[in-house]
């Protein structure tokens, strides 16, 4: 199915991935440059309607049914949800849940950066097809990869039972609390890993990326203190400050017919970008005095409208995320708590910074608790129109290039934005 | 097997690629297991490789959900010595599948304004397409399932699978019954083991994520949610969370509320 070459017909020259490795989901490139260029991201990745069937299930059914729609970031689908849900139905959560939550999504932040970072984007940069060929050369990278993504890993599971699809997420808050002592290895293990976080900044800052720059507003969300995750303001590096609970005023989903994903723009089209170097274009202020001064080490400062710089931003993120998860930790001690949900009729919307970016979740509930309507937005549907944006600009610029070094730099670009197919294919 | 590498290809369909990461993660022993094996083919761990094979082991993760896919497999299987299916997803449908207890237009009129490009079948497992070896189950697929099979390829012996009740492990957990001592609704006695029974003991009633196991008594179980007072819908939604369109939980997918009405 893959062609690993870019075809010349006549003077029309085609970039063609067929079937787009190393990201998570299913999708085709096509670049042509035949006069104008012409790019299509075709996510062929087949529908799985979550939003058709959710209809008709239960309240608290909701986060473990679209935990399932990613298995890199099913803790910030889970989360959202439940979030929305709450926010429909009129539950309440406790600050120790609040708490947990942020500790879930924090570390799985983390290692869903790693995983991008070292098993889906490194192999470009030295000419690998994969992790396992890395092995030899990189050992040590490896390594590091599989040690951190152990530790992270390890904190969602004991929060959430197990790290991929948790099971103790509900509305109202947890089923178990874990033991006390369980937090304090973990505790240990996390400071363990501080050292190795810092060097994954160098590796990723060893990446060789072109000098490219492609400008447009960059989306993230904000509170007045701390590094906003789960929940906020969606506030922009061009002034837009929009409450999330007014998300459908503003944001609006488009459909294209040779894709499954649909493009969720703001306004007249603006090109807009979620994601980790979005989150550091608007709120870099709020990162920790350590990861700034890494920042300043490797030379990253925003504004940045680099993509290629996504990778970069997620590597201060590892930093910033290891080192938020240790200060809770020590800062807070957890107490078993009764959960308690008693759902009403409502409807509403709740957002959250995934991994990749603004993720949305809305639902309307009946008396009965059953989910009348649902909507999801995911990060990638928000990226889309730049990532499409910012190709045709870098095929442009660098159309001299021989077709398989551009091939190359189209790919790279693309898994710089860290797409989730899957997610956006809900 | 010889002293070749067993040749591997991983095969995607509609999921969420978490039974993938399972494996490539596979008990923090990503180097050692995957350099005993040749995985050939695997487009979300490295670009390149041979779709067409042969392959000593096809492992097919996702509901198949469209009929390219059916396609593919029964070229998979005509290529490969083993097939086994990975995860809930392929293994009994899964979530995906929960898109069949509606009615497919419905489903799909909900999501896309223009339905023209959707070309989506009904959510089945990969074994209602083909013949399969085995089945790791799971969502995500188990450790200790996959552990079984990893060694069982090496050593060239037939891996044996978990197919007792989630109650086995949780009896060995030793955790109080939901279902009887506090009147949750479980569903520990008909699904298959694997996780250790990580629900109950974190506080919960099991939801079924392993899908069914073979020997299953899901008309038993049914009543007995009735009796605690579990509306027929509410028993329903138990049994079509995972593994709608398999025989083994048949009998407690019965839409009783439309029985009584007919």
């Amino acid at each position: 199915m893959e062609s690993r070459t870019g075809e010349e017909v006549g003077s029309r020259t085609k970039v063609e991935v067929n079937y787009f490795a190393r990201v998570e989901g299913e999708t085709a490139l096509v670049v042509e440059l035949d006069g104008e260029a012409f790019v299509q991201l075709r996510i062929f990745e087949p529908p799985r309607f979550f939003e058709g069937f959710l209809v008709g299930r239960k309240y608290d059914e909701v986060g473990d049914i679209v935990s399932r729609i990613c298995g890199i970031c099913p803790v910030s689908h889970m989360i959202t949800a439940i979030q929305a849900v709450e926010r429909a139905t009129g539950i309440e959560v406790s600050d120790q849940t609040v708490t947990l939550r942020r500790l879930l999504c924090l570390s799985q932040i983390v290692a869903s950066h790693l995983v991008h970072l070292y098993m889906l984007a490194m192999p470009d940069y030295y000419g690998c097809p994969g992790i396992v060929d890395m092995q030899e050369r990189f050992g040590d990278r490896v390594q590091r990869l599989i040690r951190m993504k152990d530790v992270v890993n390890e904190l969602t599971g004991i929060i959430g039972g197990r790290a991929l699809h948790p099971v103790t997420v509900l509305p109202g808050g947890f089923t178990a609390i874990p033991k006390q002592q369980a937090f304090d290895d973990i505790l240990e293990k996390l400071r363990s890993i501080q050292p190795g976080a810092a060097q994954v900044v160098h590796d990723v800052a060893d990446f060789k990326v072109p000098d490219f720059h492609a400008a447009c507003e960059h989306l993230a969300l904000d509170v007045e203190h701390g590094y906003a995750i789960n929940g906020g303001t969606i506030v922009s590096d061009k002034g837009l400050a929009v409450e999330i609970d007014q998300y459908d005023e503003h944001f609006h989903e488009t459909e294209v017919p040779y894709a499954f994903a649909k493009k969720s723009v703001v306004g007249d089209q603006t090109m807009i970008r979620v994601g980790a170097l979005a989150r550091l274009n608007t709120k870099f202020d709020k990162l920790q005095d350590r990861t700034k001064s890494l920042a300043e080490e490797i030379g990253f400062s925003p504004p940045d409208d680099n993509p290629f710089h996504n990778n970069l931003a997620q590597s201060l993120e590892v930093v910033d995320g290891i080192e938020q998860c240790i200060q809770i930790l020590e800062a807070v001690s957890f107490e078993d708590e009764e959960l308690f949900a008693r759902p009403e009729a409502g409807e509403g919307g709740a957002m959250t910074e995934a991994p990749r970016g603004l993720l949305y979740h809305w639902y309307k509930i009946d008396p009965l608790g059953v989910v009348e309507e649902a909507n999801i937005v995911t990060p990638t549907s928000h990226n889309f129109l730049v990532i499409e944006r910012d190709l045709k600009e870098l095929v442009v610029q660098r159309r001299d290039l021989d077709p398989p070094t551009l091939r190359l730099l189209c790919e790279q670009l693309v898994r710089a934005y860290d797409p989730c197919f899957s997610c956006s294919v809900h | 097997m010889n002293d070749r590498k067993p040749r591997i290809g991983v095969f995607k369909y509609s999921c969420c690629a978490g039974c993938e990461f399972q494996l490539i993660f596979f008990q923090k022993h990503v180097l050692e297991t995957l350099k005993a094996v040749d995985i050939v083919y695997c487009p979300m761990l490295q670009s390149g490789g041979v779709e067409d094979g042969p392959f000593d082991v096809a492992l097919i993760e996702g509901t198949v959900t469209e009929d390219w896919q059916a396609a593919q497999l029964r070229k998979v299987r005509s290529v490969s010595k083993w097939v086994i299916p990975i995860g809930s997803c392929a293994v009994c449908g899964g979530v995906p599948a929960i898109k069949n207890t509606h009615e497919e237009y419905l489903v799909q009129n909900r999501v896309y304004a223009d339905t023209a490009k959707v070309h989506s079948i009904r959510a089945h497992s990969v074994d209602q397409y083909i013949p399969v070896d085995g089945y790791i189950k799971g969502c995500p697929m188990g450790q200790r399932d996959l552990t079984e099979f990893v060694t069982s390829l090496l050593l060239g012996k037939r891996p044996d699978f978990l197919c007792s009740a989630v109650c086995v492990e949780c009896k060995l957990e030793g955790n109080i019954c939901v279902l009887v001592a506090y009147g949750w609704p479980c569903m520990g006695p008909v699904t298959n083991a694997g996780c250790g029974a990580l629900c109950p003991s974190h506080d919960r009633a099991c939801y079924g994520c392993w899908g069914p196991m073979p020997s299953a008594n899901p008309r038993a179980l049914a009543n007995r949610f009735s009796k605690l007072g579990l509306t027929p819908e509410d028993v329903y939604r138990r049994f079509t969370e995972f593994g709608e369109p398999t025989k083994e939980w048949k009998a407690g997918q019965v839409r009783k509320w439309e029985v009584a009405q007919r």
